[in-house]
Protein backbone atom coordinates (compact mmCIF):
# COMPACT_ATOMS: atom_id res chain seq x y z
CA UNK A 1 0.00 0.00 0.00
CA UNK A 2 2.49 2.50 0.91
CA UNK A 3 4.86 1.57 -1.70
CA UNK A 4 1.83 2.18 -4.01
CA UNK A 5 1.29 5.65 -2.62
CA UNK A 6 5.06 6.80 -2.94
CA UNK A 7 5.01 5.39 -6.37
CA UNK A 8 1.63 7.48 -7.48
CA UNK A 9 3.39 10.67 -5.85
CA UNK A 10 6.56 10.08 -7.51
CA UNK A 11 4.71 9.92 -10.92
CA UNK A 12 2.65 13.07 -9.85
CA UNK A 13 5.80 15.31 -9.28
CA UNK A 14 7.15 13.71 -12.70
CA UNK A 15 4.02 14.87 -14.53
CA UNK A 16 3.74 18.89 -12.65
CA UNK A 17 7.43 18.83 -13.62
CA UNK A 18 6.66 17.63 -17.51
CA UNK A 19 3.70 20.00 -17.88
CA UNK A 20 5.96 22.97 -16.34
CA UNK A 21 8.95 22.53 -18.81
CA UNK A 22 6.36 22.29 -20.98
CA UNK A 23 4.66 25.49 -20.37
CA UNK A 24 8.02 27.44 -20.38
CA UNK A 25 10.20 26.10 -23.61
CA UNK A 26 6.88 24.20 -25.75
CA UNK A 27 3.62 25.12 -25.80
CA UNK A 28 3.71 28.73 -23.72
CA UNK A 29 7.08 29.36 -24.87
CA UNK A 30 6.61 31.13 -28.22
CA UNK A 31 4.61 34.25 -25.88
CA UNK A 32 6.96 33.82 -22.75
CA UNK A 33 10.21 34.42 -24.98
CA UNK A 34 12.12 37.16 -22.30
CA UNK A 35 14.63 39.80 -23.17
CA UNK A 36 16.27 42.06 -21.02
CA UNK A 37 15.38 42.32 -17.27
CA UNK A 38 12.92 45.81 -17.74
CA UNK A 39 15.92 48.06 -17.55
CA UNK A 40 15.44 51.02 -18.98
CA UNK A 41 18.91 52.92 -19.84
CA UNK A 42 17.50 55.94 -21.00
CA UNK A 43 15.95 56.58 -17.46
CA UNK A 44 19.25 56.38 -15.83
CA UNK A 45 20.96 58.93 -18.05
CA UNK A 46 21.70 62.37 -16.83
CA UNK A 47 18.82 64.53 -17.10
CA UNK A 48 18.83 67.56 -19.85
CA UNK A 49 16.71 70.96 -20.12
CA UNK A 50 14.19 69.20 -22.38
CA UNK A 51 13.36 66.24 -20.35
CA UNK A 52 10.72 67.94 -18.08
CA UNK A 53 7.09 66.83 -18.68
CA UNK A 54 4.76 69.68 -20.14
CA UNK A 55 2.81 71.54 -17.17
CA UNK A 56 -0.29 70.51 -18.83
CA UNK A 57 0.32 66.93 -18.37
CA UNK A 58 1.14 66.91 -15.02
CA UNK A 59 -1.94 68.95 -14.44
CA UNK A 60 -4.11 65.81 -15.31
CA UNK A 61 -5.06 63.24 -12.90
CA UNK A 62 -3.15 60.51 -14.34
CA UNK A 63 -0.20 62.19 -13.53
CA UNK A 64 -0.65 62.31 -9.66
CA UNK A 65 -2.33 58.82 -10.03
CA UNK A 66 0.86 57.26 -11.78
CA UNK A 67 4.22 58.99 -11.97
CA UNK A 68 6.62 58.13 -8.61
CA UNK A 69 6.96 61.83 -8.81
CA UNK A 70 3.80 64.34 -9.20
CA UNK A 71 5.84 67.08 -10.92
CA UNK A 72 7.29 63.95 -12.79
CA UNK A 73 10.84 64.19 -12.09
CA UNK A 74 12.92 61.23 -13.66
CA UNK A 75 10.87 61.99 -16.57
CA UNK A 76 13.48 61.91 -19.68
CA UNK A 77 13.04 62.55 -23.42
CA UNK A 78 13.20 59.20 -25.34
CA UNK A 79 12.94 60.06 -29.00
CA UNK A 80 11.65 63.08 -31.17
CA UNK A 81 9.33 62.74 -34.89
CA UNK A 82 8.82 65.76 -35.93
CA UNK A 83 6.17 67.68 -33.47
CA UNK A 84 5.66 64.12 -31.20
CA UNK A 85 7.90 63.53 -28.51
CA UNK A 86 8.26 60.39 -26.35
CA UNK A 87 8.91 60.60 -22.60
CA UNK A 88 9.63 57.65 -20.16
CA UNK A 89 8.39 58.17 -16.38
CA UNK A 90 8.85 56.50 -13.39
CA UNK A 91 5.87 54.97 -11.92
CA UNK A 92 4.43 54.39 -8.58
CA UNK A 93 4.81 50.81 -6.94
CA UNK A 94 6.93 49.84 -9.31
CA UNK A 95 5.53 50.95 -13.02
CA UNK A 96 6.89 53.19 -15.84
CA UNK A 97 4.65 54.96 -17.58
CA UNK A 98 5.08 56.05 -21.77
CA UNK A 99 4.17 59.77 -22.65
CA UNK A 100 3.37 61.04 -25.90
CA UNK A 101 2.91 64.83 -26.58
CA UNK A 102 2.46 66.19 -30.03
CA UNK A 103 2.75 70.04 -30.07
CA UNK A 104 1.38 70.34 -33.22
CA UNK A 105 -1.70 67.95 -33.03
CA UNK A 106 -2.17 69.59 -29.54
CA UNK A 107 -2.42 65.96 -28.26
CA UNK A 108 -0.72 64.20 -25.55
CA UNK A 109 -1.66 60.10 -24.19
CA UNK A 110 0.03 57.91 -21.90
CA UNK A 111 0.14 54.39 -20.81
CA UNK A 112 1.37 53.31 -17.07
CA UNK A 113 2.09 49.44 -16.00
CA UNK A 114 4.33 47.00 -14.35
CA UNK A 115 7.99 47.42 -14.95
CA UNK A 116 7.61 43.60 -15.58
CA UNK A 117 5.89 43.63 -18.91
CA UNK A 118 9.11 44.98 -20.49
CA UNK A 119 10.84 41.23 -19.70
CA UNK A 120 8.25 39.67 -22.27
CA UNK A 121 6.54 42.82 -24.32
CA UNK A 122 6.15 46.41 -24.88
CA UNK A 123 4.42 49.47 -22.67
CA UNK A 124 2.79 50.73 -25.82
CA UNK A 125 -0.08 52.87 -27.40
CA UNK A 126 -1.87 52.40 -30.44
CA UNK A 127 -3.89 55.45 -31.76
CA UNK A 128 -6.42 54.56 -34.67
CA UNK A 129 -5.77 57.15 -37.19
CA UNK A 130 -8.99 58.58 -39.27
CA UNK A 131 -7.99 56.25 -42.24
CA UNK A 132 -8.09 52.76 -40.42
CA UNK A 133 -4.43 52.33 -39.49
CA UNK A 134 -2.52 52.31 -36.45
CA UNK A 135 0.01 54.62 -35.30
CA UNK A 136 2.16 53.06 -32.69
CA UNK A 137 4.56 53.86 -29.77
CA UNK A 138 6.17 51.98 -27.77
CA UNK A 139 8.45 51.52 -25.02
CA UNK A 140 10.90 48.51 -24.59
CA UNK A 141 13.67 47.57 -22.00
CA UNK A 142 17.06 47.34 -22.55
CA UNK A 143 18.05 44.46 -25.34
CA UNK A 144 15.49 45.05 -27.74
CA UNK A 145 16.74 46.19 -30.32
CA UNK A 146 13.92 46.65 -33.58
CA UNK A 147 10.44 46.50 -33.96
CA UNK A 148 8.24 45.21 -36.86
CA UNK A 149 4.39 45.65 -38.74
CA UNK A 150 3.65 44.64 -42.01
CA UNK A 151 6.74 44.08 -42.75
CA UNK A 152 8.59 47.29 -41.78
CA UNK A 153 11.08 46.81 -39.31
CA UNK A 154 11.91 49.76 -37.30
CA UNK A 155 15.04 50.32 -34.99
CA UNK A 156 14.70 50.92 -31.33
CA UNK A 157 15.80 54.24 -30.03
CA UNK A 158 16.81 55.42 -26.68
CA UNK A 159 14.37 51.74 -25.57
CA UNK A 160 11.47 53.37 -27.75
CA UNK A 161 10.17 53.16 -31.21
CA UNK A 162 7.23 54.23 -33.59
CA UNK A 163 5.68 52.68 -36.17
CA UNK A 164 3.17 54.60 -38.17
CA UNK A 165 0.27 53.47 -40.49
CA UNK A 166 0.01 49.74 -38.91
CA UNK A 167 -2.63 47.44 -40.55
CA UNK A 168 -2.01 44.57 -38.87
CA UNK A 169 -2.84 43.18 -35.85
CA UNK A 170 0.17 42.20 -33.65
CA UNK A 171 3.70 43.56 -34.08
CA UNK A 172 6.84 41.93 -33.15
CA UNK A 173 9.90 43.32 -31.35
CA UNK A 174 13.16 41.60 -30.55
CA UNK A 175 16.73 41.58 -30.01
CA UNK A 176 19.85 39.43 -32.24
CA UNK A 177 18.88 36.46 -31.18
CA UNK A 178 15.17 36.85 -30.11
CA UNK A 179 11.53 37.87 -31.27
CA UNK A 180 8.43 38.73 -29.12
CA UNK A 181 5.02 38.73 -30.56
CA UNK A 182 2.68 41.72 -29.38
CA UNK A 183 -1.03 41.41 -29.45
CA UNK A 184 -2.77 44.61 -30.84
CA UNK A 185 -5.88 44.08 -30.18
CA UNK A 186 -8.07 44.61 -32.94
CA UNK B 1 -18.29 107.07 -14.69
CA UNK B 2 -19.18 105.36 -10.98
CA UNK B 3 -22.62 104.24 -12.64
CA UNK B 4 -20.74 103.20 -15.66
CA UNK B 5 -18.38 100.92 -13.78
CA UNK B 6 -20.71 99.62 -11.20
CA UNK B 7 -22.95 98.69 -14.82
CA UNK B 8 -19.81 96.96 -16.41
CA UNK B 9 -19.41 95.11 -13.29
CA UNK B 10 -23.03 93.87 -12.98
CA UNK B 11 -22.52 92.82 -16.96
CA UNK B 12 -19.32 90.78 -15.75
CA UNK B 13 -21.65 88.97 -13.22
CA UNK B 14 -23.78 87.53 -15.85
CA UNK B 15 -21.67 86.57 -17.87
CA UNK B 16 -21.10 82.37 -17.58
CA UNK B 17 -17.80 81.47 -16.24
CA UNK B 18 -16.50 78.47 -18.38
CA UNK B 19 -15.24 75.43 -16.93
CA UNK B 20 -14.35 72.13 -17.34
CA UNK B 21 -16.67 69.29 -16.29
CA UNK B 22 -15.47 65.94 -14.73
CA UNK B 23 -16.77 63.05 -14.93
CA UNK B 24 -16.05 59.66 -13.32
CA UNK B 25 -18.28 57.16 -15.43
CA UNK B 26 -16.71 53.85 -13.39
CA UNK B 27 -16.13 53.89 -10.38
CA UNK B 28 -14.54 50.80 -8.22
CA UNK B 29 -16.12 47.89 -10.33
CA UNK B 30 -14.77 44.30 -12.31
CA UNK B 31 -14.70 44.44 -15.94
CA UNK B 32 -15.03 41.27 -17.93
CA UNK B 33 -12.93 40.54 -20.72
CA UNK B 34 -13.58 43.13 -22.80
CA UNK B 35 -15.89 44.70 -20.69
CA UNK B 36 -16.97 48.52 -21.19
CA UNK B 37 -17.66 51.52 -19.46
CA UNK B 38 -20.05 54.05 -21.27
CA UNK B 39 -20.26 57.22 -20.13
CA UNK B 40 -24.12 58.05 -19.48
CA UNK B 41 -23.83 61.84 -19.12
CA UNK B 42 -24.06 61.85 -22.77
CA UNK B 43 -22.08 63.14 -25.83
CA UNK B 44 -20.14 66.38 -24.55
CA UNK B 45 -17.28 67.86 -26.06
CA UNK B 46 -14.14 66.16 -24.24
CA UNK B 47 -10.72 67.31 -24.10
CA UNK B 48 -9.85 64.25 -21.92
CA UNK B 49 -10.16 60.46 -21.35
CA UNK B 50 -9.15 58.51 -19.02
CA UNK B 51 -8.85 54.63 -17.55
CA UNK B 52 -6.99 53.87 -14.30
CA UNK B 53 -6.97 49.85 -13.04
CA UNK B 54 -4.30 50.67 -10.39
CA UNK B 55 -0.88 50.42 -9.57
CA UNK B 56 -0.37 47.13 -10.85
CA UNK B 57 -1.76 47.44 -14.32
CA UNK B 58 0.11 45.35 -16.52
CA UNK B 59 -2.78 44.55 -19.52
CA UNK B 60 -4.43 45.92 -22.47
CA UNK B 61 -6.97 48.98 -21.79
CA UNK B 62 -8.45 51.22 -24.29
CA UNK B 63 -10.35 54.41 -24.60
CA UNK B 64 -12.28 56.32 -27.17
CA UNK B 65 -15.42 58.11 -28.00
CA UNK B 66 -18.38 58.12 -30.41
CA UNK B 67 -20.55 60.62 -31.60
CA UNK B 68 -24.17 60.15 -32.08
CA UNK B 69 -23.99 59.15 -35.78
CA UNK B 70 -21.75 56.41 -35.01
CA UNK B 71 -18.13 57.31 -36.22
CA UNK B 72 -15.38 56.46 -33.84
CA UNK B 73 -12.54 59.17 -32.67
CA UNK B 74 -9.63 59.26 -30.19
CA UNK B 75 -9.22 55.60 -30.06
CA UNK B 76 -6.61 54.76 -28.04
CA UNK B 77 -5.34 51.50 -27.10
CA UNK B 78 -2.49 51.22 -24.33
CA UNK B 79 -1.17 48.66 -21.90
CA UNK B 80 -2.13 48.99 -18.53
CA UNK B 81 -3.86 52.56 -16.82
CA UNK B 82 -4.36 54.74 -19.67
CA UNK B 83 -5.42 58.62 -20.75
CA UNK B 84 -5.69 60.11 -24.18
CA UNK B 85 -5.73 64.36 -24.37
CA UNK B 86 -6.92 66.00 -27.31
CA UNK B 87 -8.59 69.02 -28.83
CA UNK B 88 -12.49 68.96 -27.82
CA UNK B 89 -13.59 68.67 -31.52
CA UNK B 90 -16.26 65.72 -31.28
CA UNK B 91 -19.68 65.97 -29.48
CA UNK B 92 -19.25 62.51 -28.62
CA UNK B 93 -19.60 60.06 -25.33
CA UNK B 94 -16.53 58.23 -23.81
CA UNK B 95 -16.00 55.46 -23.30
CA UNK B 96 -13.38 52.49 -21.78
CA UNK B 97 -12.73 49.02 -22.10
CA UNK B 98 -10.41 46.09 -20.37
CA UNK B 99 -9.00 44.38 -22.99
CA UNK B 100 -7.71 41.51 -21.49
CA UNK B 101 -8.43 38.05 -21.77
CA UNK B 102 -9.34 38.35 -17.73
CA UNK B 103 -11.45 40.30 -15.52
CA UNK B 104 -9.93 43.09 -14.13
CA UNK B 105 -11.05 45.49 -11.21
CA UNK B 106 -11.08 49.20 -12.71
CA UNK B 107 -10.46 51.92 -10.33
CA UNK B 108 -12.34 54.42 -12.39
CA UNK B 109 -12.64 55.94 -15.72
CA UNK B 110 -13.44 59.64 -15.76
CA UNK B 111 -13.70 62.01 -18.52
CA UNK B 112 -13.33 66.03 -18.97
CA UNK B 113 -15.32 68.40 -21.11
Amino acid sequence: MRRRFVLFVAALVGALTAAGLLTQFGLGGSNRVQIGDGSISALKRAARAGDALPQSVLAYPFADRNFASPDGRGARVLSTYGSLTLYAVPGKSGMVCLIEVDSAAGTAGGACADRSVLKTGSIYMADRQEDGSLQVVGLVGDGHTFAEADGRRTAVENNSFLLPQVEGSDLTIGSPTATQEVDLGR
Amino acid sequence: MLAAILVACFALMLVPTASAQTQIYVWQQNLPPNGVGRDYAGAHNHFYNELYFGPNAGWRSEVWEVTPAGYRHFDKNCVGNCFNSHPAYYFATAYCANRDGGSHFVNQCLDRW
